[in-house]
């Protein structure tokens, strides 16, 4: 299989990436309609499969699960997660062959593999439907003419899906047709009642392409999401310990720092999170964040170009054809970091002091955001798509380290995650090694503790110019305000 | 119990029959100054009358009380225009009776006679001095009450309501006064307006039903503050607020039940919860549904609520329909309210209370749709009733537990849905709270069309108007 995107011709190539608009809530009148009485076939039983599964069914939808023979009989967990829920399970055989529409919610590694065995089980015209394109786009699957092939893809982790969901809510949800395989021309309807039955349209709805989703999804996971929380951890927590700072402090402001800070962000894009420091932090945080982005640029450029061309994908999947020897490795060592033996300790933080004492953590959130968002719009990929895989999802992963620290958050995340934050980290450490060398606990551990508060107006004017003129703070303001017009009052 | 204070151990008092109070355990020390509290008809006036050798005891015993206790209340003021009355029929003359001068009904019980003229001067009664007393109004023969009252050197002085019908300015005065004598004399009110509440009162005794429930020390802001919204629920003249007219629901049909459950199952792996339960809910009948820890209460609404996912393999009608044929969970929510801790715990949302009530509405957590004016207005009734009127905008994670399930009950009925199910609504909640709760569910019970599913395991906490009770077994 070649990889997908690298046959189209570069002016395809560019209408794809370029594909992405926030959908208004009344393109979903017809809610599940589409879907109704048709027999939906999820395929796999982990946080997302049964998560989507059980929402559908509270939508008015038929959902069922298939699982292999083998995990039937040997009672396995997604077997168990299936019919505890009431769910009816059966082997592929039994189920595909009157399935309507199949919902691929396996893990992406194992898509090829999974869907080259049920495609001969499908029925004529039926929909095959996925949550990542990485399998069209990087791995090239060809799906059989007649299916529709359709993604839909919450921006949560499974249990927010249905959380969010029984509060009446949803999760924010990105779909897409993939254009060569819409014989009926039903593709769009059919990822609008499935977003609707998820409850995704509540909380909006992305419209964008297979291409757009995997080299936007790709590389903000793993440079600002991943990459640069893990790595800003592993540095920030080494350096308050060398400050003397006490370790149980360090390690609390970092599991819980990185949370408190991006959801100030979450609320007023970095604009906001830089308000949140005084005008003296905020003139380092700023100042900070302008070297590192200097010194990231060819990092992420690097990163964006292996996604790219497709180098990412086929490294990733030589590990993957290696029993991820690389990866696993990896992620033994992060278990073994000082950060990550170290449990934070029980002293209080208050919210603001996060901020007050983590100006550095503030300074690389601010430069990870801001150059993960102008690398992938260099790159054609629309500012919308950009924001998305950027600043909006860095709460996220952040809320993931706040109650699970790197490990575990490295084995929730996705495969393709977990490697290019692996990849990351190993080249962003170093990298910032220099930089690190003179920074001192006044910016991460202890706050500034100034006696005089003053700062030079001209320079706090230009720094915020700076702050509130970068392109992603526009498309921020704009996005956040559709959301806000779905009314969540939070 | 330190000397000098006025105790009750126990003491159970039947008034004629009429009513009764029932295991009364209190203590009125020296210094302490006391305001009886409660609904009407809850026997705060018979507790003071106690106090004055009223009703006859059937159990406990009461001592310390002083000698001179005396007790002005509408019963004494009653029985005194009685006794006038009575004089005059008695009169076999054939003279018209003007009945007794007030002048003389003063004189005949006062001790101290300069302070009763002074009195008379204070409360503007001079000029009627001469009139009959039986021929004075309300208000003014009141007054005479609490001049005999005040000049007999009480050792004890129980007012009750002592404050109603009085003008602004003899109110004025009265209240200075009884804010002097305090410093000699103990006292025990009794008023219906926690807000008259004078200075000098160190102690408050909420009563309901006959028994004494609760007794709160007056620098207890906390405690007392609840006691107030707990006043304002039982007393107030506020209505449960209506539904929304212009968001009905898709009508029921009135003959079939609200819930239909057969042969009901919860099972996982190795563990059976229940099995083969049968039950309906008919509308308008309020349920009573209670049994040990883990014998499935709460699975057993979830099947109901829709919330348990093996709703979608046990045989369950609700609200017309059967689960599992394509129904989506937003129509069955529709039709029920609902309140219980865990709800509590899910909504940790900052809203004002105002869009938390409105919420249910849209059975969301959290407020996620365009509201109307209409909505709004009904939501602002229903935090008048609860006295919450000022609190709006409050953010809802900023409430004090019980405050927040007297908005979420709120939340629940705000749409009058024709189930409200309220799976154990007291837990976790002090007396006053307890109290409170109740006391809204059963304004709820007693106001229309909703039929109530009531969870507890409490015996105490009874809610008058529900007859029907399914026990579960663990």
């Amino acid at each position: 299989m070649a990889n997908y995107f690298n046959t189209l011709p570069l002016r395809e190539q560019l209408a794809e990436l370029g594909k992405c608009r926030f959908m208004h809530l009344d393109e979903f009148e017809d809610g599940v309609e589409a879907l109704k009485g048709k027999k939906m076939v999820v395929i796999g039983c982990g946080a997302q499969g049964l998560n989507q599964g059980l929402n559908l069914r509270d939508s008015g939808l038929d959902v069922s699960y298939t699982l292999r023979a083998a995990a039937i009989e040997e009672k396995r967990q997604s077997w168990k997660n299936a019919t505890e829920n009431g769910f009816t399970v059966g082997t592929y055989e039994e189920l595909l062959p009157t399935a309507d529409v199949v919902l691929n919610l396996t893990p992406d590694k194992q898509h090829t593999n999974v869907v080259e065995t049920v495609m001969p089980m499908m029925k004529e015209g039926a929909c095959l439907s996925y949550s990542h394109g990485f399998n069209i786009v990087e791995e090239g699957m060809q799906v059989r003419d007649d299916i529709t092939v359709i993604m839909v893809a919450p921006k949560c982790p499974g249990s927010e899906v249905r959380a969010e969901y029984v509060r009446g809510f949803g999760v924010p949800t990105l779909i897409a047709v993939h254009e060569d395989n819409d014989p009926n021309g039903e593709g769009l309807a059919l990822a609008k009642a499935y977003a609707v039955g998820t409850g995704g349209h509540k909380a909006g709805v992305l419209m964008s392409s297979f291409i757009a989703e995997v080299k936007s999804d790709l590389m903000g996971e793993q440079t600002i999401l991943c990459g640069m929380l893990q790595t800003g951890s592993l540095l920030c927590f080494d350096k308050m310990v060398e400050e003397g700072v006490d370790p149980a402090y360090a390690s609390k402001l970092i599991q819980y720092g990185w949370e408190t800070v991006t959801e100030a962000l979450k609320y007023g894009g970095v604009t906001n999170m830089m308000d949140r420091l005084s005008n003296p932090a905020k003139i380092r945080a700023f100042d900070l964040s302008e070297q590192m982005k200097d010194i990231m640029r060819p990092l992420y450029r690097k990163h964006q170009d292996d996604i790219m061309t497709g180098r990412f994908s086929e490294t990733m999947m030589a590990d993957w054809a290696n029993d991820d020897a690389e990866l696993l490795g990896w992620r033994a060592d992060t278990a073994e970091t000082p950060f990550e033996k170290t449990p934070a300790g029980d002293m209080e933080i208050a919210e603001q002091e996060y901020f007050d004492n983590g100006i550095l953590m503030v300074a690389m959130v601010k430069a990870g955001v801001e150059l993960a968002f102008e690398t992938m719009t260099a790159a054609g990929i629309i500012a919308d798509s950009a924001y998305y895989e950027s600043l909006h999802e860095t709460p996220l992963i952040a809320n993931t380290i706040a109650r699970k620290k790197l490990y575990e958050m490295n084995a929730t995340i996705s495969d393709t995650a977990e490697y290019g934050c692996y990849l990351y980290n190993h080249a962003c450490v170093p990298l910032l090694a220099d930089f690190m060398k003179p920074i001192k606990s006044d910016v991460i551990g202890k706050g500034l503790e100034l006696d005089d508060t003053g700062v030079d107006n001209a320079r706090l004017i230009e720094v915020n110019e700076a702050i509130r003129s970068h392109p992603v703070e526009a498309i921020g303001a704009e996005l956040r305000g559709y959301m806000a017009d779905m009314k969540r009052i939070v | 119990m330190p000397s000098g204070a006025i105790s009750l151990d126990g003491l159970s008092v039947d008034f004629d029959g009429r009513f009764e109070l029932v295991d009364i355990t209190w203590t009125i020390n020296p210094g302490e100054h006391w305001l009886i509290v409660g609904a009407n008809g809850s026997g705060k006036s018979a507790l003071a009358a106690v106090l004055a050798g009223e009703g006859s005891s059937i159990s406990g015993t009461i001592s310390g009380v002083p000698e001179r206790v005396c007790l002005v209340s509408y019963e004494r003021q009653a029985e005194l225009i009685e006794a006038e009355r009575r004089k005059d029929d008695a009169d076999i003359l054939d003279v018209i009776s003007e009945g007794t001068p007030a002048a003389e009904i003063i004189a005949d019980a006062s001790h101290d006679h300069d302070l009763a003229q002074e009195l008379v001067d204070s409360l503007g009664l001079r000029p009627l001095m001469g009139r009959a007393f039986r021929k004075l109004s309300t208000g003014e023969t009141r007054k005479v009450m609490l001049i005999r009252a005040l000049t007999r050197n009480p050792e004890l002085l129980v007012l009750d309501a002592p404050f109603d019908g009085l003008d602004n300015k003899s109110l004025g005065w009265l209240q200075a006064h009884l804010a002097q004598l305090a410093a000699t004399v103990p006292m025990v009110l009794v008023l219906n307006r926690f807000d008259e509440c004078p200075d000098f009162i160190t102690h408050v005794a909420y009563i309901d039903d006959g028994r004494l429930l609760e007794t709160v020390a007056r620098d207890d802001a906390r405690a007392m503050a609840e006691l107030g919204k707990l006043l304002h629920l039982q007393t107030t003249d506020l209505e449960v607020p209506a539904a929304d007219p212009s968001a009905e629901l898709p009508p029921l049909d009135p003959g079939e039940p609200l819930v239909c459950l057969t042969g009901a199952t919860i099972r996982y792996q190795d563990n059976t919860v229940f099995e083969n339960l049968d039950w309906t809910i008919e509308p308008n009948q309020h349920w009573q549904l209670s049994g040990p820890n883990g014998s499935g209460k709460t699975s057993l609404l979830a099947l109901i609520t829709g919330d348990h996912p093996q709703c979608y393999v046990n045989d369950i009608k609700v609200f017309g329909f059967q689960r599992g044929s394509g129904e989506s969970i937003w129509q069955i929510k529709q039709y029920m309210g609902y309140v219980s801790t865990a709800l509590q715990w899910e909504y940790r949302v900052g809203t004002g209370l105002r869009n938390v009530i409105i919420s249910g509405f849209f059975d969301s957590i959290g407020l996620y749709s365009k509201s109307t004016d209409v909505q709004k207005a009904l939501a602002d009734e229903w935090l008048a009733l609860l006295g919450m009127s000022h609190r709006a905008d409050e953010p809802f994670n900023s409430l004090s537990h019980g405050d927040q399930r007297l908005v979420l009950i709120a939340r629940a009925m705000v749409k009058h849905p024709p189930l409200l199910i309220l799976d154990e609504p007291c837990l976790g909640l002090d007396d006053i709270n307890r109290q409170l709760v109740l006391a809204l569910i059963e304004r709820i019970c007693a106001s229309g069309k909703t039929a109530v599913l009531y969870v507890n395991h409490r015996p105490q906490d009874r809610i008058p108007g529900i007859e029907e009770h399914l026990q579960l077994d663990a």
